[in-house]
């Protein structure tokens, strides 16, 4: 299958989205770095709307999306709900923030608006779980782009700390750790799941991705430059300190996680392929 | 649940890989050049001389009884006719995401560039509806397409599904679709491996 590049940047913004906006809850619930809230509330509006043109772009005819609607039960149409409630629940948070509410009422707007966020999270690679595509056919998958958020989440959290010149929460480091170590671990689980699927064929096989033509994507785009790097940078990350390389590492996940999208396109062929 | 379900039987036995059908299809649906809605692979040549083997497969939408492309369509475009059980898509109301293309098993649905949506097999309802058979079946030099009704035991399809032997009775992987299509191949002409 070949990659659908709109449908990459669409998954992609949208989990840096719900990443970045799980970083601001935080700093709701924890009632530290304030300073951080309205830019990280603004950065995930603009990256939801960059997620939704994306998605839009893939459309052949955008104008009757709405069609859609009669529909509820389809993948597509739980994404845009998902995106909607999301986008709308932080458009209250800044509001909330502009008005100057009251802690409690934006942890609670910041707390209900996190469940659209995560089901978005999960409904744009629960969309692509079916029997038709065999490596797809997995909840490996889903799991795979909620990971994805996280590292995003974590990374992006880094940057605003950093933009802001503050020290980063004690705990993100030992919680980017884990995102990254659960990723690894999805990922090697996606990598078994493939080699098992039924209906064998050489497009999605484990020998492609790990010796074949997606070699140099899996290895530098995936191993290298979206694990390795990252977890080399936050060990020389201090406690202290205002993340270094923060925008550094945030580049690094996100360029490796166009490359699993991709390399998740390039495995997704059909049963049978026949056109 | 249809009374009718429409669809095709291929007699493998029979078809000589001209590819009849798929100019027939173009010329009757104007297809694109570059994309089928009807097309006919070769399978083969397997094997060592002299043990050599090959047959033709004309691979075309399977006509399910439960479509994963009408389960994915988020408008309500591809659907399955109550008439008559076909799978058919209302190019009016698709928003051309390609979803149904990623969940047919057999990858028989094709994006229109120029017009911006699916397209597939329809089994030419448009000659149908003046009872005529599609023209793939129509123009099959060697007889090997079967159009009918396959829950009807009198109908084409029926009767040559009877007249074969079970174990030259074909269809396409099963992932929970219900292909409806199926294929004669008998072993002594080539083994099945679709």
């Amino acid at each position: 299958m070949i990659i659908e590049w709109s449908l990459v940047f669409f998954t992609l913004f949208a989990g840096l989205a719900v990443g970045t906006f799980a970083c601001v809850a935080l700093t709701e619930w924890t009632g530290k770095a304030s300073e951080v809230r309205m830019t990280g509330a603004v950065v995930v509006l603009v990256t939801l709307a960059a997620s939704g043109l994306s998605s839009v772009l893939h459309l052949g005819h955008p104008e009757r999306i709405f069609g859609a609607l009669g529909h509820p039960t389809s993948g597509i149409f739980m994404e845009a709900l998902a995106i909607g409630l999301f986008g709308l629940g932080v458009f209250f948070y800044i509001l909330a923030l502009r008005r100057n509410a009251s802690a409690q009422s934006r942890r609670l707007v910041a707390t209900i608006s996190m469940i659209p966020a995560l089901a978005l999270a999960f409904a744009v690679g629960d969309s692509y779980v079916m029997a038709s595509r065999p490596a797809w056919n997995t909840l490996l998958l889903p799991l795979l782009y909620v990971a994805s958020a996280a590292v995003m989440g974590c990374f992006a959290t880094a940057v605003l700390f950093a933009r802001f010149n503050l020290a980063p929460p004690e705990k993100l480091k030992p919680a980017t750790v884990c995102a990254l170590i659960v990723q690894a671990v999805l990922i090697i689980a996606f990598l078994i799941h493939m080699a098992a699927a039924p209906y064998w064929e050489i497009s999605r096989s484990a020998s492609r991705v790990l010796y074949g033509d997606l070699a140099p994507l899996f290895w530098v785009g995936l191993v290298l430059v979206g694990l390795l790097i990252p977890a080399f940078l936050l060990q020389r990350a201090r406690k202290d300190a205002p993340p270094r390389f923060a925008s550094f590492g945030l580049a690094c996940v996100l360029m490796a996680g166009v490359a699993f999208r991709a390399i998740m396109f390039l495995v997704g062929s059909g049963v049978r392929h026949f056109f | 649940m249809p009374q009718k379900q429409m669809t095709l039987v291929i007699d493998l036995d029979r078809c000589i890989g001209c590819c009849a059908c798929e100019i027939a299809c173009k010329q009757e649906n104007d297809v694109d050049l570059e994309v089928n809605w009807n097309k006919v692979l070769n399978v083969g040549p397997i094997g060592t001389f002299p043990e050599v083997e090959q047959y033709f497969l004309p691979a075309v939408c399977q006509q399910c009884e439960k479509p994963a492309c009408v389960q994915v369509c988020p408008t309500g475009a591809s659907y399955k006719r109550a008439e008559d059980g076909i799978v058919l898509i209302n190019k009016e109301i698709c928003i051309g995401c390609r979803y149904c293309m990623m969940a047919c098993p057999y990858g028989v649905r094709n994006f229109n560039q120029q017009k911006k949506v699916v397209e597939k097999c329809t089994l030419c309802i448009q000659l149908q509806a003046i009872d005529e058979k599609p023209a793939c079946v129509k123009n099959c030099p060697g007889g090997a397409r079967i159009f009918g009704d396959i829950k009807d035991p009198n109908s084409d399809v029926s009767k040559a599904l009877q007249k074969a032997t079970s174990d030259a009775t074909h269809q396409l992987p099963d992932v929970g679709n219900k292909p409806t299509g199926r294929y004669i191949l008998h072993g002594k002409n080539a083994t099945w491996r679709s």
